[in-house]
């Protein structure tokens, strides 16, 4: 379960000459996921879909607002939320010179499993998300898709209520997406809570229960598919999309 | 205690790296002792000259001058004749040196007047700068052997002409050279901790922001200290690694090398150093805990490496300054690291006494600037700005 209330995020221009210019990348974002729905987060790209989901994280703090996760507040309790999270950045980020077992196990032990508990989870998730044929090569040459898949399995070794995927289709051929598509609707099938971000409309409407769209650093409306439909009186997700963002279609 | 997960991910991972290990376990701890240890020995023997080595020298014209090959013979030269061209010879560097007996020797000599005498040598030839020096020590000492028997033949006290006597007194306890080979010792073991460490140091920061890998890894339920603490003991076990394999290389390169001709007193013996490895042993925290801090500082590992490339000079620069500067107060210089363990490294080869409060102060100096560091490092995770 997530609920953000008017999160609001700057920071110091990269590159800038001047002192304190600052870049307002969230200004207003606030929305719910609730357990058991996948929930989208859509948004073009540069809208702060990465800072929001930076700051449900835990790893940049709020200026401003505030967010729970299963209740534990984000600019507080920051170990809580992170045990109840799962979060994928969108780069899988795993390490090239350890096999995907390795990648996997050092999360699971990093997250205070046992050696034993620690295996059996790995073993677990390689079979759940059918790494079998590469668990235990080394990651450097691995596919997109091969690497997606191991970050998600990092991103559940220790079994987070929540789980936040930034991007996660970005560069995987169909069958790939589509696997995904299938783990991710059973996750929140199993009750879990899984927030999804994409700049991509078939995604979000072939997989999503509630679209929570954010266009400039605010979250322009948020509701279920329908609702949006219907709110913005587009047949189409697309259309809504843009008139959503304060374009005309 | 999920900082030793960390340290045994990153050595693991680490040694999985052919660049880290080859200047951890490589560059740093045999071929540098090679290359500037070996060389400094090499170039110190040739300076050094041995008077009871045999030497051969080749004379042009040797039977004009029976008394002097006798001489020479009894100082352990041994006479040849010259090849027919001694110039090209020597400048061709088939032998070192021609000692030609000019025409007119043996008259001049009878009568009483300077004996001329020939040495063709090769300045740019170390061999033969270093002989033309021993062969001219004897001809001088001969000389003066003529000039006693000379004055006194004619009557005259040959003391008349020393107006002076000069006595040169070395009280050092080592040589020039000695002092050199001493500082080298500190010299190599802070060089290869820094290389043991340096890429370890900088694939676990930067580069872990660089492949992306650092946004998961904070946003599990572990303490950003525990992750700090991780990445120093894994940069620590691979700088005492170096650390310990270098001072066997060097133990092993003295064996081959011996030091008796540099004027003695120097001691590079398994108690030595090990009795260096422990005063040295605080360093290898500290240089580690720069290590990280300074690339935790950075964006990149291209970053990273330039400003440590920058910071290498740092190691070097006690080696350098006490070429130059004669610390008199060193209980002012015990607290700061590398300089103490510059000069209590020195001290232990020269075979001083070490007082045990230079030792304390080192110590205690080191270690703290080694918390203050990893406490910066540790800062440096939880702000914002380690992501971006």
């Amino acid at each position: 379960m997530i609920e953000a209330k008017q999160l609001k995020k700057s920071f110091a221009k990269p590159g800038s000459s001047k002192k304190h210019e600052m870049v307002l990348a969230v200004r207003d974002v606030s929305f719910s996921a609730a357990d058991g729905q996948v929930t989208g987060l859509l948004g073009p790209n540069g809208a702060g879909k990465s800072t929001t989901l930076r700051m449900l994280a835990t790893l940049v703090k709020p200026d401003d607002g505030s967010a729970h996760i299963d209740g534990f507040d984000v600019s507080g309790d920051v170990l809580s939320v992170r045990q109840q999270l799962g979060f994928m950045p969108h780069n899988a980020g795993i390490y090239p010179r350890l096999t995907a077992h390795e990648n996997i196990s050092y999360y699971a032990k990093l997250c205070g499993l046992s050696r034993n508990e620690s295996n059996k989870r790995v073993d677990e998730l390689i079979e759940q998300l059918t790494m079998q044929s590469f668990a235990n090569r080394r990651a450097a040459g691995f596919s997109q898709g091969q690497r997606t898949k191991v970050a998600l399995a990092r991103a559940l070794v220790h079994r987070p209520q929540t789980l936040m995927l930034d991007e996660p289709t970005n560069g995987l051929d169909v069958m790939a997406t589509r696997g995904l598509r299938d783990i991710i609707r059973e996750l929140a099938k199993q009750g879990h809570c899984v927030l999804f971000s994409s700049h991509i409309m078939q995604e979000v409407s072939a997989l999503c229960d509630h679209i929570a769209i954010i266009s400039d650093g605010h979250i322009a409306i948020a509701d279920s598919l329908e609702g949006i439909k219907h709110q913005t009186g587009e047949d189409d997700l697309e259309d809504a999309f843009v008139r959503a963002i304060g374009e005309t279609p | 205690m999920r900082f030793l997960v960390v340290m045994f991910k990153e050595i693991l991972d680490n040694l999985r790296d052919q660049q880290t290990v080859f200047y951890a376990l490589l560059f740093g701890p045999v071929l540098i002792p090679l290359i500037i240890g070996g060389s400094i020995i090499v170039s110190l023997k040739q300076l050094s000259i041995d008077f009871d080595e045999v030497t051969t020298l080749a004379v042009e014209n040797a039977e004009s001058a029976p008394n002097l090959m006798e001489f020479l013979y009894s100082n352990n030269i041994d006479v040849e004749s010259a090849p027919d061209d001694p110039i090209s010879a020597v400048r061709a560097g088939d032998i070192p040196l021609v000692l030609k007996i000019m025409p007119g020797f043996a008259e001049a000599l009878r009568a009483g007047k300077p004996a001329p005498l020939t040495l063709f040598e090769n300045e740019g030839d170390k061999k033969s700068t270093k002989q033309a020096r021993k062969i001219t020590a004897l001809l001088q000492s001969y000389g003066r052997t003529i000039n006693a028997l000379r004055s006194q033949h004619r009557g005259i006290d040959s003391n008349v002409f020393e107006s002076l006597e000069i006595n040169r007194e070395d009280v050092s306890r080592d040589g020039a050279g000695g002092q050199l080979l001493a500082s080298l010792l500190p010299f190599l073991l802070i060089v290869s901790m820094v290389m043991g460490g340096f890429y370890l140091a900088v694939d676990t920061t930067a580069g872990e922001r660089e492949r992306q890998s650092l946004e998961p890894l904070l946003s599990l339920p572990v303490k950003r200290r525990e992750l700090v603490l991780g990445k120093f003991g894994a940069t620590l076990c691979f700088v005492t690694l170096s650390c310990i394999l270098t001072s066997i290389s060097i133990f092993i390169m003295f064996r081959f090398f011996p030091i008796e001709l540099l004027g003695g007193g120097l001691n590079f013996d398994a108690a030595t150093l090990f009795k260096a490895f422990l005063v040295a042993s605080p360093l290898i925290a500290f240089i580690s805990a720069v290590l990280i801090t300074v690339s935790a500082f950075t964006r990149s590992s291209k970053e990273a490496q330039t400003y440590l490339g920058i910071l290498m000079v740092i190691p070097m620069a006690p080696f350098f300054i006490l070429q130059f500067v004669n610390i008199r107060n060193v209980l002012h210089s015990m607290p700061i690291p590398m300089l103490s363990q510059y000069q209590l490294l020195e001290k232990i080869v020269i075979g001083d006494i070490i007082p045990p409060l230079y030792v304390a102060l080192s110590v205690t100096g080191t270690l703290i600037c080694t918390v203050i560091l990893l406490a910066l490092a540790i800062r440096l995770y939880t702000r914002d700005r380690i992501l971006m």
